[in-house]
């Protein structure tokens, strides 16, 4: 049996990046999962393999991988080689409580689709630290959905590194917790890389979401569209804090970030830090940040035709929302999600 | 019927006073018009009757075949047959028109407790009315009315009004934004809805629509009530002379 975990080694609000995010402030001792090692499941597609390893070589800047390297026990290692296409996505789950590593290589050229769904238990604490490398021209769609009880705390972060012309289309989905972070952390290391960034967030009650992200780019000709749309209820709180960071040899960066909230309570709350880091000096960045309620003429209008104000409303909801999975390439997968903000528009 | 009595609303919180006791009655299978200046109250009378909020009754009564309409949700009146073709249709991003259209048409039946339209028999009525107003089936597939130009929007006005075959219209401007072309197959989509269980309120700043639509009677709303009414002649002599007569 292990020491267990100090809640003083917790990030905490005197920390910029979790400011607004209280982690020890929320966590009590003794929380359920707080100083153990958490089983993933996976089902994995041709031509991945999936080993448990117990040699630890990954060092990140965050106190919560620290943790994770000091709970987690062994990491679960995913290879897909060189030119492979996976045949099917990746799942991971079962990621209930407790701590959990995972390091995903992506070979050169290899193309993979990771769907993770997270659903923890009950007062429950979960924290994932993930590792992700795509070499030069790999491909990666991945798909994260937070689907935790009320009272569950988690934190999730990832860490990607992308070489060369390496492709990165992410989609997250959350409906938050007592406390939830979705922080994806991305280093370019190469040319001509494309990353789709976006998310959504529906809370209500008292649940809080964050969703954090930092892109870091050190080489010319990279793409980077990020979407994250909230819309909160009750006394729900957002927060979203994107990043980027054009270095000087990033030349003809072309990126856009956009943070969408609705606000539909007077208690409800968004908190939204958009930032823009520019070094490089023919590069085309943008961020744009709105907050706002539903358009009440549209509302008028689509009653005016007879749709009920509940159904009026779920509808304008779930069409702003919807935006952020446009681009998704799997209908299913899309569908899937939609399904899910339909549900909880529903309830 | 539609059948106003004694109508009087406000807006701005009750701080300014539009309609000042206006009764009028439509019976079922005629078509009158009103006309009048700028600001007289015509789309205020609109909004009451459809209840959007902001446009207060602080007296009077409305009712559609009977039923006080003016104690039911705009949603309630849609479903009772109440439709108004808006002088600015909204626009609706990421939300289809047919999906749009669907929705309305299967709440309204909900709510009356009909069953709904089958999508093969929704689907086979849309194209026939799309092909009736000349539109091109594309604009049904895009999200509703975005995008569109000013005429676009009444030609959906009218699209949807065909689709849900409503028992009472209140037209808001809709020549508006029309070139002559357009106005005849918007006039002609709403002759062919004219019948003896439906009735019709057009609402106009201009003579020229009641060439095409031909009204069984017209008013000049001025002051806040009906402050002259007389047939479809009546409607050339006040583009002729103006509305100074009957200023308030």
């Amino acid at each position: 049996m292990p020491t267990p975990l100090n809640t003083d080694a917790l990030p905490s609000r005197r920390l910029e990046a979790w400011k607004w995010t209280d982690v020890r402030g929320k966590v009590a001792a003794g929380q359920a999962g707080l100083s153990v090692q958490s089983l993933p499941h996976f089902s994995v597609p041709e031509g991945v393999s999936v080993s448990e390893i117990s040699g630890d070589d990954l060092r990140t800047d965050s106190p919560m991988a620290d943790l994770a390297r000091q709970f987690g026990g062994s990491v679960w290692e995913i290879n897909i080689p060189a030119g492979v296409t996976a045949p099917q996505p990746l799942t991971i789950g079962n990621l209930s409580k407790g701590h959990a590593r995972i390091r995903i290589t992506l070979g050169a050229g290899a193309q993979l689709s990771v769907v993770e769904t997270m659903q923890g238990a009950a007062g429950g604490f979960s924290n994932l630290d993930m590792t992700i490398t795509l070499k030069a021209g790999a491909k990666l769609s991945r798909v994260s959905v937070h689907d935790d009880p009320a009272d569950h705390l988690r934190v999730a972060t990832t860490h990607i590194t992308a070489w060369e012309g390496a492709q990165l289309t992410q989609h997250a989905l959350s409906f938050g917790g007592a406390l939830s972070r979705l922080e994806t952390r991305v280093a370019g290391m190469g040319k001509n890389i494309s990353a789709v960034m976006n998310g959504a967030y529906l809370l209500d009650g008292n649940r809080h979401t964050d969703m954090t992200s930092y892109i870091d780019l050190t080489s010319p000709d990279c793409t980077i569209r990020q979407a994250v749309k909230g819309v909160v209820t009750d006394k729900a709180r957002g927060v979203f804090q994107g990043k980027f960071h054009v270095r000087r040899p990033a030349q003809h960066t072309d990126a856009e970030m956009r943070h969408d909230a609705l606000m539909l309570s007077d208690k409800s709350e968004v908190r939204a830090k958009p930032e823009l880091e520019i070094y490089a000096d023919d590069v085309a960045c943008a961020h744009g940040n709105t907050l706002g309620q539903l358009d009440e003429s549209a509302l008028f209008y689509m009653r005016q035709r007879g749709i009920p104000i509940a159904q009026a409303r779920a509808l304008l909801t779930e069409a702003f929302l919807a935006e952020a999975f446009d681009d998704m390439a799997d209908e299913d997968l899309k569908e899937s999600l939609l399904g899910k903000v339909r549900g909880w528009l529903a309830s | 019927m539609l059948k106003i009595t004694n109508l009087s609303a406000t807006v701005d919180d009750g701080n300014k006073t539009i309609l000042e006791g206006l009764s009028l009655e439509v019976p079922a299978g005629e078509v009158h018009a009103i006309m009048g200046p700028n600001g007289a109250g015509k789309s205020t009378l609109s909004y009451v009757l459809t209840g959007r909020e902001g446009y207060d009754v602080s007296g009077g009564m409305a009712t559609l075949d009977g039923e006080d309409l003016l104690s039911m949700d705009p949603e309630e009146r849609a479903a009772k047959g109440l439709f108004l073709s808006f002088q600015y249709p909204l626009e609706i991003p990421g939300v289809p028109t047919m999906t749009f259209l669907r929705t309305a048409m299967n709440a309204q039946r909900k709510a009356r407790g009909e069953d709904e339209m089958s999508a093969p028999e929704f689907l086979k009525k849309s194209k026939a009315t799309a092909k009736a107003l000349k539109m091109k089936p594309e604009m049904l597939k895009r999200p509703l009315n975005v995008g569109f130009s000013g005429g676009e929007k009444k030609r959906m006005e009218i699209f949807q009004m065909m689709m849900l075959e409503p028992s009472f219209i209140v037209m808001d401007e809709t020549d508006s934004g029309l070139d002559v072309d357009a106005l005849r197959i918007v006039a002609d989509g709403v002759n062919a809805l004219r019948s003896p269980e439906r009735g019709l309120l057009v609402i106009t700043h201009y003579q020229r629509l009641l060439d095409y639509i031909v009204p069984d009677q017209v008013h000049v709303l001025a002051g806040g009530k009906i402050a002259a009414s007389g047939d479809a002649s009546f409607a050339k002599k006040l583009e002729k002379e103006g509305y100074d007569a009957y200023a308030a």
